[in-house]
């Protein structure tokens, strides 16, 4: 192989596929980015096993071929280049090292045989439908934060993406929970998603994905099956495996009959919890929430340290409630919210909260208390 | 480190027994035992014939025929001890005890008060021997790990300084089954390379004891046997864990042994942390088989726990899966229990009720929360009529039990 292209152009399709790699890896192979020139284009590719991304970026191919290389090393080498630089990667003879040269700097790194290199077989695909990359974003990022990282619950350490019928029209779904916090996105489902199966999808693949479909406007292909799934978005495909499991009965957590309506400035709300769980400690994260008729007063108490609280305007003509959140929790679905306002519907200090976006009613929030 | 050996290791000798040879004045003198099916603690007349504590009845008898067995004065037990660390205190504050009949005593500060630490240590000696009729070994150096090796030198009813110039000397010595974490395994392990004194021990090459032993314990035994300790007495210590155990002799790996004795296990590691408020996020079992080799495993929790069927379950899945990766041995020998990470936080995050199968081993779930509440029912129980007044079915049906509830309280008792 011996191929000639734009250091930034490697660079960043690099930079999309590394991220694949884990760090330490049992199995040499899984370290090294696939790199195959062929036509007049450079393919680049990287997997775990579970995920796969592949990009390719235009090169001048002088002699067609393929190897693998450190994913991590190629990727620091090329970026340390300077700027505007053009790169040359060419393989030995025999294929056990490639030399990486740019302008008068020259590195070689040893290869493993580009035959070793896993594939990740993607099946055939059920449904296909396309979103543009705005949709995709909002369905990630409203629900990304109440993902799961506890093990034991595998089911939760992804999104759960599905179709629901809500007032005779079809709707595409993102929901994630924790079991102490749940958020429901939704859009229009796209022509091609009708009885799509209802997958979940892991965390490194959303996270993934997420850093992908950054450039506002470009149309993201979905392709799935109930195993698998793969984005094309521009010249990057990901494919990744789905999570085996089933993802519990989400909507029965979400209260129908909560009658207490508090409504608050969204940033002043955040700013006063951030104020007041400055005190709290690394473990005891629970900020109290004292509601009366037009008012909030936010109180942590750490026994250690002090306490703190701060009131606040509110909307609300309910009877007195007291009830108390992990503050971490209300920052996170505050960071989500859009509109100026931040609607509550309460029931009482043990059930679950529902928080509504005043500005995206596509948008939905539920928080379990902490008991205080 | 200090210049002068100012740490105080106090250790009373033959605790139990002593106690029961000053109760009753015939038992004086006399080979005695307190316990009646296992040997729970011998007197040190019982013990020049071999008898040791955790030894079978039956064995003890042959090795000693004219030994008599007693039982247990427990709250004699508890009195006694606190009286004589009590001693301690009035030498000088820095007092960390670490059970009912031992404790570490820092006498740096006081010694422009009572003199140099030998005196010290003998004018303990004498006030407990004095006031509480009992004797008391102690060990004086520079370390907490060297004072203790010094008082089990000493005993029985002894004294021993070890002065820093002579420190290495006194302790190369001595069989390695005097330090700190050297148990029956890791000094048979020890032994498999030539290994029986602390000398030999310092001189094995580093990289051979980590291949043993691990590098955590390899790295800490080396240090020793070089008398580095830098532990400092912690006086105001809050426990860190919380543990039992439970001897098992010889049984058979099966559910119908192991579910009843974990459940009497966490029934009692689980009711002392909520007597203090205290709930705990990392669960460890260990699990010793026929041999006596033991495998430990422990899982760290996303919330504490404290009530005791929650405790029961988990210890339950981790000793299952350590019979899953030993299936040749279907004997044990022991299991025990531990919780540690324990937090202050009175604060619960509830669960959203999502009807998952796991629900019933989460604090904040509807149905961890009754597990909880039927705990502290059980509690308050206890509290009013005792600890036999109501308990878990399967424990209280098991079979009667060779060491009594109250020396084990005694013996896991938080001090």
């Amino acid at each position: 192989m011996r191929v000639i292209l734009e250091r930034s152009n490697l660079l960043k399709s690099l930079n999309h596929v590394h991220r694949v790699v884990e760090r330490r890896n049992t199995i040499p192979i899984l370290s090294n980015v696939l790199l195959s020139a062929e036509g007049a284009s450079l393919e680049m590719k990287a997997t775990d096993l579970d995920l796969e991304v592949t990009e390719a970026t235009p090169a001048k191919v002088e002699r067609g071929g393929a190897t693998t290389v450190p994913a991590h090393l190629l990727y620091d080498i090329v970026r340390k280049l300077s700027d505007g630089a053009e790169v040359m990667l060419k393989t030995d003879e025999d294929g056990n090292a490639m030399t990486v040269t740019s302008g008068r700097s020259s590195f070689r790194l040893q290869c493993l045989p580009q035959s070793d290199f896993p594939e990740l077989s993607a099946g055939s695909f059920s449904h296909i439908f396309r979103l543009d990359s705005v949709a995709l974003k909002g369905l990630i990022e409203k629900t990304q934060f109440a993902i799961s990282t506890e093990e034991t619950r595998y089911y939760l350490n992804g999104i759960y993406l599905h179709t629901h019928e809500v007032g005779g029209k079809l709707k595409l779904r993102s929901v994630a929970t924790d079991g102490h916090r749940l958020a429901r996105a939704e859009i229009d489902a796209p022509a091609g998603s009708e009885g799509m199966p209802g997958i979940i999808i892991p965390r490194k693949t959303v996270s993934e994905l997420q850093k992908l479909v950054d450039d506002p406007d470009v149309a993201v292909t979905t392709e799935l099956s109930d195993t698998k799934i793969r984005f094309t978005i521009g010249s990057v495909v990901l494919t990744s495996k789905l999570i085996d499991g089933t993802f519990p009965d989400y909507q029965r957590v979400i209260p129908t009959g909560n009658d207490k309506k508090l409504i608050l400035d969204r940033q002043s709300f955040a700013a006063a919890v951030d104020r007041v769980s400055t005190i709290s400690s690394e473990r005891g994260r629970a900020v109290k929430l004292s509601i009366s008729e037009g008012q909030v007063t936010l109180a942590v108490n750490n026994p250690d340290s002090g306490s703190a609280t701060e009131e606040l305007a509110a909307d609300y003509s309910s009877d007195p409630i007291e009830i108390g959140f992990n503050a971490k929790y209300l920052l996170d679905v505050a960071a989500q919210l859009t509109g100026t306002e931040a609607k509550f519907m309460l029931a009482d200090a043990g059930s679950p909260t529902l928080i509504h976006d005043m500005a995206d009613e596509t948008a939905l929030y539920v928080l379990m208390p902490m008991r205080v | 480190m200090e210049t002068t050996a100012t740490i105080l290791h106090a250790d009373l000798d033959a605790f139990y027994a002593s106690v029961e040879q000053l109760l009753d004045p015939s038992l004086r003198g006399k080979p005695i035992a307190v316990g009646g099916g296992v040997v729970l603690a011998a007197s040190y007349e019982a013990r020049a014939f071999g008898v040791r504590g955790g030894m079978p009845g039956r064995k003890a008898r042959e090795l000693c025929p004219q030994l008599i067995f007693v039982g247990g004065n427990f709250s004699h037990y508890q009195r006694l001890g606190d009286a004589a660390i009590k001693v301690l205190d009035d030498f000088t504050p820095v007092v960390e005890r670490i059970s009912i009949d031992e404790a570490f005593a820092d006498v740096a500060g006081c010694t422009h008060l009572f003199g140099q630490p030998r005196e010290i240590a003998t004018a303990i000696r004498r006030r407990v021997r004095a006031e509480l009729g009992l004797p008391i070994s102690i060990g004086v150096a520079r370390t907490k790990h060297l004072a203790k090796i010094a008082s089990q030198v000493a005993k029985p009813d002894g004294l021993v300084v070890v002065d820093p110039g002579t420190e290495l000397a006194f302790l190369h010595d001595l069989p390695v089954s005097l330090m700190w974490g050297v148990g029956p395994a890791t000094k048979a392990r020890l032994a498999e390379i030539g290994v029986e004194t602390i000398g030999e021990l310092a001189r094995t090459h580093s990289g051979a004891l980590t291949r043993l032993l691990g590098p955590a314990a390899g790295e800490k035994l080396a240090a020793l046997s070089w008398n580095r300790d830098p532990r400092k007495l912690e006086t105001r210590r809050r426990a860190h864990s919380a543990g039992a155990q439970s001897a098992l002799g010889q049984k058979p790996a099966v559910a119908r042994v192991i579910v009843p004795t974990l459940l009497h296990l966490a029934d009692r590691v689980a009711s002392r942390l909520r007597a203090k408020a205290r709930p705990g996020r990392t669960v460890t079992v260990r699990v010793r088989f026929a041999d006596l080799s033991a495998v430990t495993r422990s899982i760290t929790l996303d919330q504490p726990i404290s009530a005791t069927t929650m405790l029961a379950e988990i210890a339950g899945d981790l000793v299952r899966g350590v019979l899953g990766d030993h299936p040749r041995e279907k004997t044990i020998s022991l299991l025990a229990i531990s919780v540690s990470h324990l937090e202050e936080s009175a604060e619960l995050q509830l669960d959203l009720p999502l009807g998952l199968a796991d629900e019933k081993r989460r604090p904040g779930s509807k149905k961890g929360l009754a597990r909880f509440g039927a705990d502290r029912a059980i509690d308050k129980i206890r509290e009013r009529f005792g600890k036999q007044a109501v308990g878990y079915g399967t424990v209280a049906l098991e079979a009667a039990r060779s060491v009594p509830d109250e020396f084990r309280e005694l013996a896991e008792k938080e001090l």
